[in-house]
Protein backbone atom coordinates (compact mmCIF):
# COMPACT_ATOMS: atom_id res chain seq x y z
CA UNK A 1 0.00 0.00 0.00
CA UNK A 2 1.43 3.50 -0.61
CA UNK A 3 1.98 5.38 2.03
CA UNK A 4 0.04 8.62 2.15
CA UNK A 5 1.32 12.47 1.96
CA UNK A 6 0.22 12.11 5.60
CA UNK A 7 2.52 9.46 6.73
CA UNK A 8 5.58 10.85 4.60
CA UNK A 9 5.34 14.09 6.22
CA UNK A 10 5.58 12.68 9.99
CA UNK A 11 9.52 11.73 9.74
CA UNK A 12 10.49 15.35 9.03
CA UNK A 13 8.85 16.65 11.89
CA UNK A 14 10.02 13.95 13.76
CA UNK A 15 13.80 14.87 13.08
CA UNK A 16 12.92 18.30 13.46
CA UNK A 17 11.93 17.79 17.13
CA UNK A 18 14.83 15.02 18.17
CA UNK A 19 17.23 17.99 16.66
CA UNK A 20 15.80 20.68 18.83
CA UNK A 21 15.35 17.94 21.60
CA UNK A 22 19.46 17.27 21.44
CA UNK A 23 20.63 20.95 20.89
CA UNK A 24 18.52 21.95 23.96
CA UNK A 25 19.57 19.22 25.63
CA UNK A 26 23.32 20.66 25.09
CA UNK A 27 22.49 23.86 26.07
CA UNK A 28 20.89 22.97 29.53
CA UNK A 29 23.67 21.01 30.09
CA UNK A 30 25.97 23.99 29.38
CA UNK A 31 23.88 25.93 31.77
CA UNK A 32 24.06 23.28 34.52
CA UNK A 33 27.96 23.39 33.80
CA UNK A 34 28.45 27.05 34.25
CA UNK A 35 25.69 27.37 37.16
CA UNK A 36 26.80 24.35 39.35
CA UNK A 37 30.01 23.51 40.70
CA UNK A 38 31.78 20.12 39.79
CA UNK A 39 30.52 17.68 41.36
CA UNK A 40 34.55 16.17 41.35
CA UNK A 41 36.05 19.54 42.73
CA UNK A 42 33.92 19.06 46.07
CA UNK A 43 35.81 18.48 49.12
CA UNK A 44 38.97 17.75 47.36
CA UNK A 45 42.36 20.05 48.28
CA UNK A 46 45.01 18.34 46.44
CA UNK A 47 44.76 18.16 42.46
CA UNK A 48 46.57 14.75 41.06
CA UNK A 49 47.69 15.78 37.39
CA UNK A 50 49.15 12.21 35.52
CA UNK A 51 51.93 12.84 33.15
CA UNK A 52 52.47 9.21 31.83
CA UNK A 53 54.09 8.67 28.55
CA UNK A 54 55.98 10.31 25.75
CA UNK A 55 55.87 14.17 26.20
CA UNK A 56 55.05 16.41 23.43
CA UNK A 57 53.73 19.60 22.51
CA UNK A 58 50.49 18.23 21.31
CA UNK A 59 49.63 14.37 21.56
CA UNK A 60 48.86 13.92 17.63
CA UNK A 61 52.34 13.70 17.08
CA UNK A 62 52.77 10.43 18.30
CA UNK A 63 52.08 7.80 15.25
CA UNK A 64 49.52 5.97 17.19
CA UNK A 65 48.33 9.03 18.96
CA UNK A 66 48.65 6.89 22.09
CA UNK A 67 50.87 7.24 25.21
CA UNK A 68 51.68 10.94 24.55
CA UNK A 69 51.43 13.49 27.23
CA UNK A 70 50.47 16.62 25.86
CA UNK A 71 51.82 19.52 27.33
CA UNK A 72 48.67 21.81 26.18
CA UNK A 73 46.61 19.64 28.02
CA UNK A 74 49.08 19.45 31.25
CA UNK A 75 49.65 23.52 31.49
CA UNK A 76 46.10 23.70 31.23
CA UNK A 77 45.39 21.28 33.94
CA UNK A 78 47.80 23.35 35.88
CA UNK A 79 45.65 26.43 35.12
CA UNK A 80 42.69 24.84 36.31
CA UNK A 81 44.63 23.81 39.57
CA UNK A 82 45.53 27.04 40.17
CA UNK A 83 42.35 28.93 39.86
CA UNK A 84 40.39 26.81 42.08
CA UNK A 85 41.09 28.09 45.20
CA UNK A 86 39.84 24.67 47.35
CA UNK A 87 42.59 23.00 45.86
CA UNK A 88 45.85 24.30 47.91
CA UNK A 89 48.27 21.48 46.50
CA UNK A 90 49.23 19.61 43.11
CA UNK A 91 50.91 16.24 42.80
CA UNK A 92 52.65 15.12 39.35
CA UNK A 93 52.45 11.54 38.79
CA UNK A 94 55.22 10.93 36.45
CA UNK A 95 55.54 7.94 34.57
CA UNK A 96 57.72 9.19 31.62
CA UNK A 97 61.09 8.55 30.10
CA UNK A 98 60.79 12.36 28.84
CA UNK A 99 60.40 13.60 25.29
CA UNK A 100 60.19 17.04 23.95
CA UNK A 101 62.30 19.78 25.35
CA UNK A 102 59.91 22.18 24.22
CA UNK A 103 56.97 20.66 25.62
CA UNK A 104 58.59 19.48 29.03
CA UNK A 105 60.13 23.30 29.55
CA UNK A 106 56.50 24.41 29.30
CA UNK A 107 54.87 22.15 32.16
CA UNK A 108 58.22 23.15 34.09
CA UNK A 109 57.48 27.00 33.53
CA UNK A 110 53.36 26.47 34.24
CA UNK A 111 54.36 24.57 37.55
CA UNK A 112 56.94 27.22 38.96
CA UNK A 113 54.43 29.79 38.42
CA UNK A 114 51.81 28.50 40.63
CA UNK A 115 51.61 29.18 44.06
CA UNK A 116 51.15 26.32 45.94
CA UNK A 117 52.57 23.13 47.31
CA UNK A 118 53.90 20.83 44.42
CA UNK A 119 54.88 17.68 44.55
CA UNK A 120 56.27 15.40 42.37
CA UNK A 121 55.71 11.60 42.19
CA UNK A 122 57.59 9.61 40.12
CA UNK A 123 56.51 5.88 39.52
CA UNK A 124 58.40 3.60 37.17
CA UNK A 125 60.64 6.26 35.22
CA UNK A 126 60.90 9.57 35.56
CA UNK A 127 63.95 10.62 33.35
CA UNK A 128 64.92 13.03 30.79
CA UNK A 129 61.71 15.70 30.40
CA UNK A 130 59.76 13.56 32.87
CA UNK A 131 63.10 14.86 35.46
CA UNK A 132 62.91 18.39 34.15
CA UNK A 133 58.74 18.70 34.92
CA UNK A 134 59.88 17.19 38.05
CA UNK A 135 62.79 19.08 39.15
CA UNK A 136 60.26 22.05 38.95
CA UNK A 137 58.46 20.91 42.13
CA UNK A 138 59.06 21.50 45.55
CA UNK A 139 59.57 17.86 46.90
CA UNK A 140 60.25 15.19 44.96
CA UNK A 141 59.56 11.31 45.70
CA UNK A 142 60.58 8.26 43.98
CA UNK A 143 60.62 4.72 44.09
CA UNK A 144 64.11 3.39 45.38
CA UNK A 145 63.69 1.24 42.26
CA UNK A 146 62.39 4.18 39.90
CA UNK A 147 64.12 4.88 36.95
CA UNK A 148 65.17 9.38 36.80
CA UNK A 149 67.79 11.05 35.86
CA UNK A 150 69.12 11.09 32.41
CA UNK A 151 69.51 15.11 32.37
CA UNK A 152 70.45 14.81 28.72
CA UNK A 153 69.81 15.71 24.59
CA UNK A 154 69.35 13.18 22.30
CA UNK A 155 68.75 13.54 18.33
CA UNK A 156 69.92 10.88 16.87
CA UNK A 157 68.40 9.10 13.34
CA UNK A 158 68.62 6.58 11.00
CA UNK A 159 70.61 7.63 7.60
CA UNK A 160 69.70 6.01 4.62
CA UNK A 161 72.12 7.56 2.16
CA UNK A 162 74.27 4.04 2.27
CA UNK A 163 71.38 1.86 1.66
CA UNK A 164 69.72 4.21 -1.27
CA UNK A 165 73.00 4.20 -2.62
CA UNK A 166 72.76 0.33 -2.89
CA UNK A 167 69.55 0.20 -4.61
CA UNK A 168 70.75 3.17 -6.94
CA UNK A 169 68.61 5.19 -5.90
CA UNK A 170 69.67 8.77 -6.41
CA UNK A 171 68.71 11.75 -3.69
CA UNK A 172 68.60 14.60 -5.69
CA UNK A 173 69.41 17.77 -4.07
CA UNK A 174 67.78 20.77 -4.45
CA UNK A 175 68.15 23.40 -1.93
CA UNK A 176 68.35 27.29 -1.51
CA UNK A 177 70.19 27.89 1.46
CA UNK A 178 73.44 26.02 2.26
CA UNK A 179 71.99 23.96 5.54
CA UNK A 180 68.82 23.43 4.38
CA UNK A 181 68.50 19.89 4.11
CA UNK A 182 70.78 19.36 7.11
CA UNK A 183 69.65 16.35 9.32
CA UNK A 184 67.73 14.96 5.93
CA UNK A 185 67.89 11.18 6.53
CA UNK A 186 68.80 10.70 2.68
CA UNK A 187 72.41 12.30 2.54
CA UNK A 188 75.31 11.69 4.84
CA UNK A 189 75.79 14.38 7.37
CA UNK A 190 78.76 16.40 6.70
CA UNK A 191 81.54 16.96 9.57
CA UNK A 192 80.28 20.41 9.68
CA UNK A 193 76.42 19.63 9.84
CA UNK A 194 77.53 17.88 12.50
CA UNK A 195 79.05 20.00 14.27
CA UNK A 196 76.06 22.34 14.13
CA UNK A 197 73.67 19.90 15.00
CA UNK A 198 76.04 19.14 18.38
CA UNK A 199 75.93 22.91 18.99
CA UNK A 200 72.35 22.87 19.29
CA UNK A 201 72.26 19.80 21.27
CA UNK A 202 74.66 21.26 23.81
CA UNK A 203 72.50 24.83 24.34
CA UNK A 204 70.04 22.64 24.65
CA UNK A 205 71.91 21.01 27.54
CA UNK A 206 73.31 23.64 29.11
CA UNK A 207 69.67 24.88 29.61
CA UNK A 208 68.26 21.86 30.83
CA UNK A 209 71.53 21.62 33.33
CA UNK A 210 70.78 25.52 34.43
CA UNK A 211 66.73 24.60 35.07
CA UNK A 212 67.93 21.44 37.64
CA UNK A 213 70.68 23.80 39.11
CA UNK A 214 68.00 26.11 39.93
CA UNK A 215 64.94 24.28 40.56
CA UNK A 216 66.88 21.88 43.16
CA UNK A 217 69.67 24.44 44.06
CA UNK A 218 72.82 22.29 43.35
CA UNK A 219 76.19 23.78 43.37
CA UNK A 220 78.38 23.14 40.19
CA UNK A 221 80.23 20.43 41.34
CA UNK A 222 76.51 18.54 42.35
CA UNK A 223 75.38 19.18 38.71
CA UNK A 224 78.59 17.72 37.01
CA UNK A 225 78.28 14.65 38.54
CA UNK A 226 74.47 14.12 37.45
CA UNK A 227 75.44 15.92 33.50
CA UNK A 228 76.45 13.27 31.76
CA UNK A 229 72.94 12.00 30.89
CA UNK A 230 73.17 8.93 33.21
CA UNK A 231 69.97 7.65 34.53
CA UNK A 232 70.14 6.65 38.01
CA UNK A 233 67.48 4.26 40.49
CA UNK A 234 65.55 6.33 42.78
CA UNK A 235 68.26 4.86 45.70
CA UNK A 236 71.21 6.56 43.79
CA UNK A 237 68.91 9.98 42.91
CA UNK A 238 68.70 10.70 46.46
CA UNK A 239 72.41 10.80 47.34
CA UNK A 240 73.10 12.74 44.27
CA UNK A 241 69.96 15.12 45.91
CA UNK A 242 68.25 14.78 42.39
CA UNK A 243 64.96 13.52 44.55
CA UNK A 244 64.02 14.21 48.30
CA UNK A 245 62.55 11.23 49.38
CA UNK A 246 61.90 7.44 48.60
CA UNK A 247 58.21 6.09 48.68
CA UNK A 248 55.29 5.99 47.24
CA UNK A 249 51.87 7.25 47.20
CA UNK A 250 51.40 6.83 50.67
CA UNK A 251 54.89 8.77 51.35
CA UNK A 252 53.05 11.83 48.75
CA UNK A 253 49.52 11.68 51.12
CA UNK A 254 51.83 12.01 54.25
CA UNK A 255 54.06 14.94 53.14
CA UNK A 256 51.17 17.17 52.13
CA UNK A 257 49.24 16.27 55.55
CA UNK A 258 52.42 17.68 57.05
CA UNK A 259 52.85 20.81 54.44
CA UNK A 260 49.15 21.55 54.28
CA UNK A 261 48.07 20.85 58.46
CA UNK A 262 45.10 18.51 57.04
CA UNK A 263 43.58 15.72 55.98
CA UNK A 264 44.03 15.34 51.61
CA UNK A 265 41.68 14.73 49.82
CA UNK A 266 42.73 14.21 46.21
CA UNK A 267 40.67 14.62 42.92
CA UNK A 268 42.05 13.80 39.45
CA UNK A 269 42.62 16.38 36.88
CA UNK A 270 42.87 14.84 33.71
CA UNK A 271 41.21 16.04 30.29
CA UNK A 272 38.72 13.56 29.86
CA UNK A 273 38.80 11.88 26.20
CA UNK A 274 35.09 11.97 24.81
CA UNK A 275 33.93 9.19 22.28
CA UNK A 276 34.62 11.64 19.46
CA UNK A 277 38.31 11.77 20.65
CA UNK A 278 39.10 8.16 21.04
CA UNK A 279 37.48 7.92 17.82
CA UNK A 280 39.87 10.53 16.34
CA UNK A 281 43.22 8.88 18.01
CA UNK A 282 42.12 5.54 16.50
CA UNK A 283 41.42 7.31 12.84
CA UNK A 284 44.15 9.73 12.71
CA UNK A 285 46.36 11.04 10.24
CA UNK A 286 49.16 8.64 11.81
CA UNK A 287 47.09 5.52 12.03
CA UNK A 288 45.88 5.84 8.59
CA UNK A 289 49.77 5.60 7.70
CA UNK A 290 50.30 2.62 9.67
CA UNK A 291 48.20 0.49 6.72
CA UNK A 292 50.71 2.21 4.09
CA UNK A 293 53.62 0.79 6.35
CA UNK A 294 55.57 2.80 9.21
CA UNK A 295 58.59 3.45 6.63
CA UNK A 296 56.40 5.34 3.84
CA UNK A 297 55.41 7.43 6.75
CA UNK A 298 59.16 8.39 8.11
CA UNK A 299 59.59 9.51 4.79
CA UNK A 300 56.56 11.40 3.89
CA UNK A 301 57.05 14.80 2.70
CA UNK A 302 56.84 16.36 6.25
CA UNK A 303 59.87 14.81 7.17
CA UNK A 304 62.39 14.85 4.59
CA UNK A 305 64.36 18.31 6.06
CA UNK A 306 64.95 19.47 9.12
CA UNK A 307 62.64 17.05 10.68
CA UNK A 308 65.52 15.72 13.40
CA UNK A 309 63.27 15.19 17.01
CA UNK A 310 65.61 16.90 19.69
CA UNK A 311 64.48 14.42 22.84
CA UNK A 312 64.96 15.26 26.06
CA UNK B 1 -13.97 -15.06 -12.58
CA UNK B 2 -15.46 -12.54 -10.12
CA UNK B 3 -15.18 -13.53 -6.82
CA UNK B 4 -16.76 -11.75 -4.30
CA UNK B 5 -14.83 -12.44 -1.10
CA UNK B 6 -15.53 -11.08 2.06
CA UNK B 7 -13.44 -7.65 2.73
CA UNK B 8 -10.42 -7.59 5.73
CA UNK B 9 -12.31 -6.04 8.36
CA UNK B 10 -10.60 -4.08 11.04
CA UNK B 11 -11.40 -3.30 14.73
CA UNK B 12 -9.50 -1.04 17.21
CA UNK B 13 -8.85 -2.57 20.71
CA UNK B 14 -6.46 -2.26 23.29
CA UNK B 15 -3.20 -2.34 22.75
CA UNK B 16 -1.29 -5.51 23.67
CA UNK B 17 0.83 -5.11 26.06
CA UNK B 18 4.45 -6.23 24.89
CA UNK B 19 3.90 -3.62 22.08
CA UNK B 20 3.44 -1.16 24.74
CA UNK B 21 6.60 -1.99 26.39
CA UNK B 22 8.53 -1.98 23.46
CA UNK B 23 7.27 0.39 22.33
CA UNK B 24 8.30 2.03 25.51
CA UNK B 25 11.88 0.91 24.70
CA UNK B 26 12.57 2.07 21.40
CA UNK B 27 11.65 5.44 22.43
CA UNK B 28 13.86 4.91 25.65
CA UNK B 29 16.60 4.19 23.26
CA UNK B 30 16.09 6.85 21.12
CA UNK B 31 16.19 9.66 24.53
CA UNK B 32 18.90 8.05 25.87
CA UNK B 33 20.87 9.61 23.06
CA UNK B 34 19.01 12.47 22.23
CA UNK B 35 19.13 13.51 26.22
CA UNK B 36 21.38 12.01 28.67
CA UNK B 37 23.94 11.61 25.62
CA UNK B 38 24.58 15.58 26.17
CA UNK B 39 23.64 15.17 29.87
CA UNK B 40 26.26 12.66 30.49
CA UNK B 41 29.10 14.59 31.92
CA UNK B 42 26.35 15.22 34.71
CA UNK B 43 25.33 12.12 35.43
CA UNK B 44 28.78 10.05 35.70
CA UNK B 45 29.68 12.67 37.94
CA UNK B 46 26.77 11.92 40.44
CA UNK B 47 27.23 8.60 40.24
CA UNK B 48 27.44 6.74 43.94
CA UNK B 49 28.76 3.49 43.60
CA UNK B 50 28.55 2.59 47.80
CA UNK B 51 26.79 4.03 50.20
CA UNK B 52 28.91 6.38 51.66
CA UNK B 53 29.14 8.14 48.32
CA UNK B 54 25.57 8.29 48.00
CA UNK B 55 25.86 9.96 52.11
CA UNK B 56 28.66 12.56 51.11
CA UNK B 57 26.71 13.79 47.13
CA UNK B 58 22.75 14.38 48.69
CA UNK B 59 24.92 16.06 52.07
CA UNK B 60 26.07 18.80 50.05
CA UNK B 61 23.54 21.09 49.00
CA UNK B 62 25.99 22.16 45.66
CA UNK B 63 25.23 18.59 44.27
CA UNK B 64 21.74 18.11 45.54
CA UNK B 65 21.15 21.13 43.07
CA UNK B 66 23.20 19.99 40.43
CA UNK B 67 21.36 15.95 40.83
CA UNK B 68 17.98 18.08 40.91
CA UNK B 69 18.47 20.22 38.08
CA UNK B 70 19.83 17.53 35.60
CA UNK B 71 17.10 15.28 36.36
CA UNK B 72 14.36 17.98 36.17
CA UNK B 73 16.55 18.53 32.29
CA UNK B 74 15.69 15.38 31.43
CA UNK B 75 12.61 14.64 32.60
CA UNK B 76 11.40 18.15 30.73
CA UNK B 77 12.66 17.16 27.75
CA UNK B 78 11.55 13.44 27.64
CA UNK B 79 7.41 15.04 28.16
CA UNK B 80 8.32 17.28 25.54
CA UNK B 81 9.29 14.46 23.04
CA UNK B 82 6.24 12.46 23.82
CA UNK B 83 3.63 15.36 24.38
CA UNK B 84 4.08 16.82 20.92
CA UNK B 85 4.41 13.85 18.88
CA UNK B 86 1.37 11.98 20.58
CA UNK B 87 -0.36 15.65 19.75
CA UNK B 88 0.61 15.64 16.33
CA UNK B 89 0.52 12.39 15.52
CA UNK B 90 -1.12 10.12 17.92
CA UNK B 91 2.16 8.25 18.50
CA UNK B 92 5.61 8.25 19.12
CA UNK B 93 8.48 6.96 17.47
CA UNK B 94 8.11 3.60 19.26
CA UNK B 95 4.66 3.56 18.98
CA UNK B 96 4.67 4.24 15.05
CA UNK B 97 6.90 1.59 14.70
CA UNK B 98 4.69 -1.07 16.46
CA UNK B 99 1.94 0.42 14.55
CA UNK B 100 -0.38 1.28 17.85
CA UNK B 101 -1.61 4.78 18.24
CA UNK B 102 -2.81 6.85 21.46
CA UNK B 103 -6.57 8.47 21.59
CA UNK B 104 -9.09 10.54 23.85
CA UNK B 105 -11.81 9.22 25.82
CA UNK B 106 -12.93 13.15 24.75
CA UNK B 107 -13.92 14.23 21.61
CA UNK B 108 -10.07 15.90 21.13
CA UNK B 109 -7.04 15.25 22.80
CA UNK B 110 -6.26 18.19 24.73
CA UNK B 111 -2.69 18.69 25.97
CA UNK B 112 -3.13 18.45 30.18
CA UNK B 113 -4.24 15.11 29.28
CA UNK B 114 -0.89 14.11 27.37
CA UNK B 115 0.63 15.89 30.11
CA UNK B 116 -1.14 13.94 32.91
CA UNK B 117 -0.80 10.69 31.09
CA UNK B 118 3.58 11.42 30.97
CA UNK B 119 4.10 12.59 34.33
CA UNK B 120 5.57 9.53 35.26
CA UNK B 121 8.69 11.21 33.76
CA UNK B 122 8.62 13.71 36.44
CA UNK B 123 11.26 12.85 38.88
CA UNK B 124 9.69 13.58 42.11
CA UNK B 125 7.93 12.00 44.85
CA UNK B 126 4.86 11.36 44.11
CA UNK B 127 5.14 10.40 40.35
CA UNK B 128 7.75 8.47 40.50
CA UNK B 129 5.65 5.76 41.76
CA UNK B 130 3.82 5.47 38.80
CA UNK B 131 6.71 3.52 37.47
CA UNK B 132 5.45 0.37 39.86
CA UNK B 133 1.79 1.74 40.19
CA UNK B 134 0.87 2.23 35.90
CA UNK B 135 2.50 -1.36 35.09
CA UNK B 136 0.23 -3.06 38.07
CA UNK B 137 -3.12 -1.07 36.45
CA UNK B 138 -2.11 -1.87 33.29
CA UNK B 139 -2.00 -5.94 33.86
CA UNK B 140 -4.93 -5.86 35.96
CA UNK B 141 -6.72 -3.57 34.20
CA UNK B 142 -8.94 -5.27 32.10
CA UNK B 143 -8.84 -2.39 29.38
CA UNK B 144 -5.23 -2.31 30.06
CA UNK B 145 -5.11 0.97 30.95
CA UNK B 146 -2.64 2.79 33.31
CA UNK B 147 -3.56 4.83 36.31
CA UNK B 148 -2.55 7.99 34.36
CA UNK B 149 -4.09 7.07 31.51
CA UNK B 150 -7.52 6.13 33.50
CA UNK B 151 -6.80 10.19 35.28
CA UNK B 152 -5.98 11.53 31.71
CA UNK B 153 -8.71 9.87 29.70
CA UNK B 154 -6.75 8.17 27.10
CA UNK B 155 -6.14 5.32 26.23
CA UNK B 156 -3.82 2.85 23.34
CA UNK B 157 -4.95 0.96 21.01
CA UNK B 158 -4.15 -1.14 17.68
CA UNK B 159 -5.76 -2.07 14.81
CA UNK B 160 -6.83 -6.11 14.82
CA UNK B 161 -7.65 -7.40 11.41
CA UNK B 162 -9.62 -10.11 10.41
Amino acid sequence: MKKTNKQRSKWPFIITLIIFLFITAFILSAIISIFSMDVKDIGSNVAQIPIKGVIAAESSQDIFGMGVVSSTDIVQQIKKAEKNPTIKAIILEINSPGGSAVASDEIGTALKKVNKTKVAWIREVGASGGYWIASSSDHIIANKMSITGSIGVIGSYLEFAGLISDYNVTYRRLVSGKYKDMGSPFKEMTPKEESIFTKKLDTIHEIFINEVAINRGLSKEEMKRVSEAEFYLGTEALDLKLIDELGGKEEVIAHLEKELGEEVKIVEYKKKKTFFDILGDVFSYQSFFIGKGIGSEMFSKKRLVNEIDIIV
Amino acid sequence: MNLKLPKKRSVKGPASIWKRIFAFIIDFFILNYIIFFPLKKHIIQIQATSYSEIMELTNNSEITLKITLVFFVASFLAIIYFTVLEKKFGQSVGKMLLNINVISDMKQMKIWQLLVRNMFLVPIFPFILLWIIDPIFMIANKEKKRLSEILSKTRVIENYSY
